[in-house]
């Protein structure tokens, strides 16, 4: 399936040094990077770890990722965990930079994602999910730091355990005491089944007036009457459970910030949930 | 096609079913009034296996079969089908997909193979036409964002699609204007044949002006305690249950 996410993507391999002209590139994500986005740029990038990840890897599979939008640069990002890692995801955004993330992280993993806004009418994008199954532990952390007036976030994570799972989500919105006229948003979605658990931690940190954040977290589960309604019409009780966690994380893979990578990112779900 | 004796059902330490004897037969049409409470709904839960029921006396055979140690889902595969009261929403679960699934689970079911894409596409247009449900509907999430009316014409088309043997319709015309209730009532009359069964679980008449009914019921505390035909439902409407209850003693 990954594979499969490749060749929609039809990209080339992201070159070392700056990249200042639009484009579309892939990297696989074994390796610590640092990457610039000149002034004006449009660029989609894919980045994923490869099925020969392990061999792959530098040690301990940490890898830190250092991306920065200069002015006015644009960035569609898909960033897929499917192993055990540590992964580092740094973002700093110039005056008008855009930049939209899709995070799609499938292993026990531990993903801190830092975004940076340094310049007005940065805007700063994320949707992603976390699935984790059977023992697994995964952390999700996501900063989200509004240090120049002017700059908005949005953040929607959502999280779905199942088994005797673990998983934390912890949000922050910092606003810079200078940094007025923000808007900011953090919404963390989570649903567990079995003995699985998840903990999320929303949090803002305000040093202006002017600004408008909000912030909102549920832990729920599966809604025992859609299962029933389901099961009612002749789906069996774990394609009834299947089919609601699907639907619950839909949202996230239908808005993946590049359009033409929704369908294998589907599919690598739909590989995943045969597991819950 | 169903035969239910002395069915005894409670929720927790309630009784509310205590002691149901229905006869149902292919090519009828059986309409369940009575007042609030009476257990009109829990009726029809348990029979299609509601697991928030306990079943605590009698017996309920459908299609020769035992129906009560079967699970909801195998119900369902038999030919039972419920319209739900209150259609549940799913967030993210398109309609079109979940009917698909359901549809080949049935044919799965029967020994017959799933649909092709077009067969599928076909049937979902022919079946949505019978209730007049716009196919944008079909493509949204189940039950998320319709009007009350479209709730109920998705309920009537989901029974066109799997083409049960039995259909419960629980208060399928409550929060009906008047349009909707003749569009979904035309609907049910257009899916009855002689080789399938209706039951209307119904508060109104009207909804039986367009179904007519070979057998009307009043439940009234867990009991069926008096059977007529049509113009018993006429009755009702004009006298209330009033001259029923204060006859019945337990």
């Amino acid at each position: 399936m990954k594979s499969r996410l490749l060749d929609i993507m039809d990209a080339q391999y992201l070159p070392k040094g700056d990249i200042t002209e639009s484009g579309r590139w892939f990297y696989t994500a074994t390796q610590s990077r640092n990457i610039t986005i000149g002034c004006g740029a449009k660029v989609e990038l894919l980045i994923f770890d490869s099925d020969r990840f392990e061999a792959d890897c530098d040690e301990e599979c940490e890898a830190t990722i250092d991306i920065r939008l200069e002015g006015g640069a644009e960035l569609k990002l898909v960033h897929v965990i499917t192993h055990d890692s540590v992964t580092l995801l740094n973002i700093d955004l110039r005056g008008d930079a855009q930049c939209r993330v899709t995070e799609v992280m499938l292993g026990a993993s531990t993903l801190k994602v830092t975004s940076s806004l340094m310049g007005s009418n940065a805007h700063f994008d994320l949707n992603g999910l976390f699935v984790l199954v059977g023992e697994q532990r995964g952390s999700v952390e996501v900063d989200v730091n509004h240090l120049h007036a002017e700059t908005t976030s949005r953040t929607l994570f959502k999280g779905v355990a199942s088994g005797v799972a673990r998983g934390k989500f912890s949000g922050m919105i910092l606003v810079e005491p200078d940094a007025q006229r923000i808007l900011a948003e953090q919404t963390s979605r989570n649903i567990v089944l079995n003995e699985a658990q998840i903990l999320t931690e929303p949090q803002l940190e305000i040093y202006a007036d002017d600004v408008k954040c909000s912030h909102g977290a549920t832990v729920g589960q599966l809604d025992s009457d859609a299962i029933l309604y389901m099961r009612q019409r002749g789906l069996s009780l774990e394609d009834a459970k299947r089919m609601q966690v699907e639907g619950f994380v839909s949202d996230v893979v239908m808005h993946a910030a590049i359009e033409r990578l929704m369908e294998p990112l589907q599919g690598l779900l739909s590989e995943k949930f045969k597991q819950l | 096609m169903l035969k239910v004796e002395n069915l005894h059902a409670s929720v927790g330490e309630k009784d509310i079913l205590r002691g149901i004897n229905l006869t149902v037969k292919a090519g009828e049409v059986h309409a369940i009034m009575g007042p609030n409470g009476s257990g009109k709904s829990t009726l029809a839960s348990v029979l299609a296996g509601n697991e928030k029921f306990t079943v605590t006396q009698g017996s309920v055979e459908f299609m020769g079969e035992d129906l009560l140690p079967m699970p909801i889902e195998e119900r369902s595969r038999k030919g039972l089908f419920l319209g739900f009261q209150y259609p549940v929403e799913i967030p993210g679960v398109s309609m079109a997909n979940f009917m698909k699934m359901a549809v080949n689970e049935q044919r799965k079911a029967r020994g017959e193979e799933p649909l092709s894409a077009a067969e599928y596409l076909r049937m979902m247009k022919e079946k949505s036409a019978i209730v007049e449900l716009d196919s944008k509907l079909t493509s949204r999430a189940v039950n998320e964002g319709f009007s009350g009316g479209e709730k109920k014409k998705n309920e009537i088309f989901q029974m066109a699609m799997l083409d049960p043997k039995l259909a419960i319709l629980d208060e399928t015309d409550s929060g009906l204007d008047i349009d909707a209730l003749r569009i979904v009532a035309t609907g049910v009359t257009r899916l009855h044949t002689n080789e399938n069964a209706t039951v209307v679980i119904t508060h109104y008449q009207r909804l039986l002006d367009y179904i007519v009914p070979d057998y009307v019921h009043v439940l009234y505390k867990g009991r069926i305690i008096y059977t007529g035909d049509k113009t018993l439902a006429l009755r009702l409407e004009k006298e209330g249950y009033d001259w029923l209850i204060n006859n019945y003693e337990e």
